[in-house]
């Protein structure tokens, strides 16, 4: 098997259509931990509690209510919000084709890699090759996971990125926060710019570490070796009962077998 | 630290430390180990195919704790093949397998044992074989193991089912049914497997117990039957394993395993490495049913 897609479909504007695969491209490295009782060690799940009847709720029982005033809910079942749900479409539609410099940073929310499938490795390495010389990303829009994303498709070192951007509607003005009103003198200018070109550098990912990962992974690591490790206890299997038939042939086998030992 | 690059198939490999002996002080450098799978790569990557693969990494020699790695290390080269796996929780990538370059690889990081599930990444619900992990409790041994792996080759032959044997490179012997179709179950297998445990146990009380816990298994041999699940792993068969020796998770002929118990000889059972190319050579993967072979549990 190839890398697993998330999605797969096909990069369309004017006349050109190029099957790809959506990937993955960051993992954050985060720790996982599970949660354990700590008396037998027994992985905990969780369940909905109804604090009204003392009762544990099931699935079946659970509805979504948007809270409309103190106490008072609209409800609002799965199948509504369902039928609100764009279609899902197999194509990363280019809108537009626009200079990457005017997007700014604070839109970027996730990154992915595309990659050709079959049959569309040439007219993607075409496509790679003409945004990098022009220095254009395309502008698309793209339904993923029930929701529709405005997307940057982005030519970098031989490969396709998208990103998905927030909406604009969702970035929270920061004229509210910073008010632009200091006086500023030429001197004091200056003086910034000459700390800043004593700092300038290349950027180089390479030279950071998620540091926290790598001591909380240290001190997993050594406290197995120092502590061992607990175990979980082994859960009452659920499996469906054995039927008598099996049984009794499992029986008849064996009878045969001691027979010839 | 020294490198040494190899180019396989277009792709470079750079291979770390080939003079480290892993394996000291019996002595099984590195550069050995790469020679190992290198040999062994056609009879284990078919088996390996498409599995997601978890790791028990040795870096610094089997004298010191290993550590598992179920994700596929996030530095690994572009051409490494992965999955995305979900057991309840969030999915996870693991690495697949599929090609020498990638096995020289996970030898390069002291992945000396490799642990597959029974299914492929593909079919996640269908596994493609059903095991018994004959696993000899205190004071019990390969000996043990093999008496009881030949009662369950007869006990399933009754059954109409062909099984075949691979030691663990440990202590026990692994029993395994070929099933390699789309519709029997892990569910189906944890029946049946436990059914035949429980028989196995019923009938052979001295020798066999079907249950974890430790103080029930003392010399006798625990069947778990309970590695028939989507979410457990197995040592893959030509698997290295990290003990004092370079034993090989290896398939044993039927007729061998009942030779070496009447002679009383069963430790001679294991394989070491250097053993393991030169025997699959000659015979060829004895495991191929495994791969190949279509069978359904009957009275399910």
């Amino acid at each position: 098997m190839a890398v697993q897609g998330i999605w797969s479909g096909t990069i369309s504007f004017s006349l050109v259509a190029i099957p790809v695969r959506l990937v993955t491209a960051v993992e954050t490295g985060r720790v996982a931990f599970h949660l354990l009782h700590t008396k037998d060690h027994s992985r905990l799940s969780r369940t909905m509690f109804c604090p009204e009847e003392g009762v544990q709720v099931p699935p079946e029982e659970i509805i979504k209510g948007y809270e409309i005033g103190p106490e008072q809910y609209v409800l609002v079942t799965d199948e509504e919000l369902e039928s609100l749900s764009p279609e899902r479409s197999r194509t990363i539609e280019i809108l537009e084709f626009i200079d990457l410099k005017e997007v700014d940073p604070i839109y970027y929310d996730h990154p992915y890699y595309l990659v050709p499938a079959k049959g569309g490795e040439k007219a993607y390495q075409l496509l790679v090759e003409v945004m990098s010389r022009t220095n254009k990303a395309g502008l698309a829009k793209f339904v993923l996971a029930e929701r529709e994303y405005l997307v940057a498709v982005i030519s970098r070192e031989g490969a396709l990125e998208l990103v998905t951007l927030h909406y604009q509607e969702a970035i929270l003005p920061h004229q509210d926060l910073v008010s632009g009103k200091a006086t500023i003198f030429p001197e004091e200018e200056t003086q910034m710019v000459l700390t800043i070109n004593k700092m300038i550098s290349d950027f180089d990912p390479t030279k950071y570490a998620n540091e926290r990962r790598t001591r909380i992974m240290d001190l997993v690591m050594q406290k197995a070796k120092e502590q061992g490790v607990v175990e979980a206890p082994a859960l009452p299997e659920e499996e469906g009962a054995v039927p008598p038939d099996l049984v009794a042939a499992l029986e008849e086998s064996m009878s045969k077998v001691k027979e010839h030992r | 630290m020294s490198r040494t690059f190899v180019d396989i198939a277009g792709k470079r490999l750079a291979l770390s430390n080939l003079e480290k002996d892993l394996y000291h002080p019996y002595g099984f450098t590195k550069a050995r180990i790469q020679e190992y799978y290198q040999g062994i790569a056609p009879f284990m990557l078919p088996h390996l195919k498409d599995r997601a693969v978890t790791f028990t990494r040795y870096p610094d020699g089997v004298g010191q704790e290993p550590f598992f790695e179920k994700r596929c290390p996030a530095y690994r080269p572009l051409w490494v093949r992965t999955a995305d796996v979900v057991h309840g929780g969030e999915p996870l990538t693991f690495c697949l397998i599929n090609d020498l370059e990638t096995l020289l690889w996970a030898g390069n990081l002291a992945a000396l044992e490799l642990h597959v599930p029974l299914a492929r990444a593909g079919s996640p619900k269908t596994p493609d074989a059903m095991v018994f992990d004959l696993d000899p409790g205190e004071g019990a041994g390969l000996a043990e193991a093999a008496e009881v792996a030949l009662i369950l080759r007869d006990l399933l032959s009754g059954m109409g089912l062909l099984s075949l044997v691979k030691t663990s490179g440990r202590k026990g012997l692994h029993v395994l049914v070929p099933l390699n179709n789309l519709s029997t179950t892990f569910e189906d297998t944890k029946t049946f497997s436990k059914a035949v445990a429980a028989i196995m146990e019923k009938h052979y009380p001295d020798l066999v117990t079907a249950k974890m816990a430790k103080q029930e298994r003392r010399a006798k041999i625990f069947i778990n039957w309970s590695q028939n699940d989507a979410s457990k792993t197995m040592i893959s068969v030509y698997s290295l394993r990290g003990r004092e020796k370079p034993y090989v998770s290896f398939p044993l002929v039927w007729s061998e395993v009942e030779g070496h118990l009447e002679q009383g000889r069963t430790e001679s059972l294991q394989v070491t490495a250097n053993e393991a190319v030169r025997r699959a050579e000659r015979t060829g993967d004895l495991f191929q049913d495994v791969l190949v072979k279509e069978q359904r549990l009957p009275h399910l």
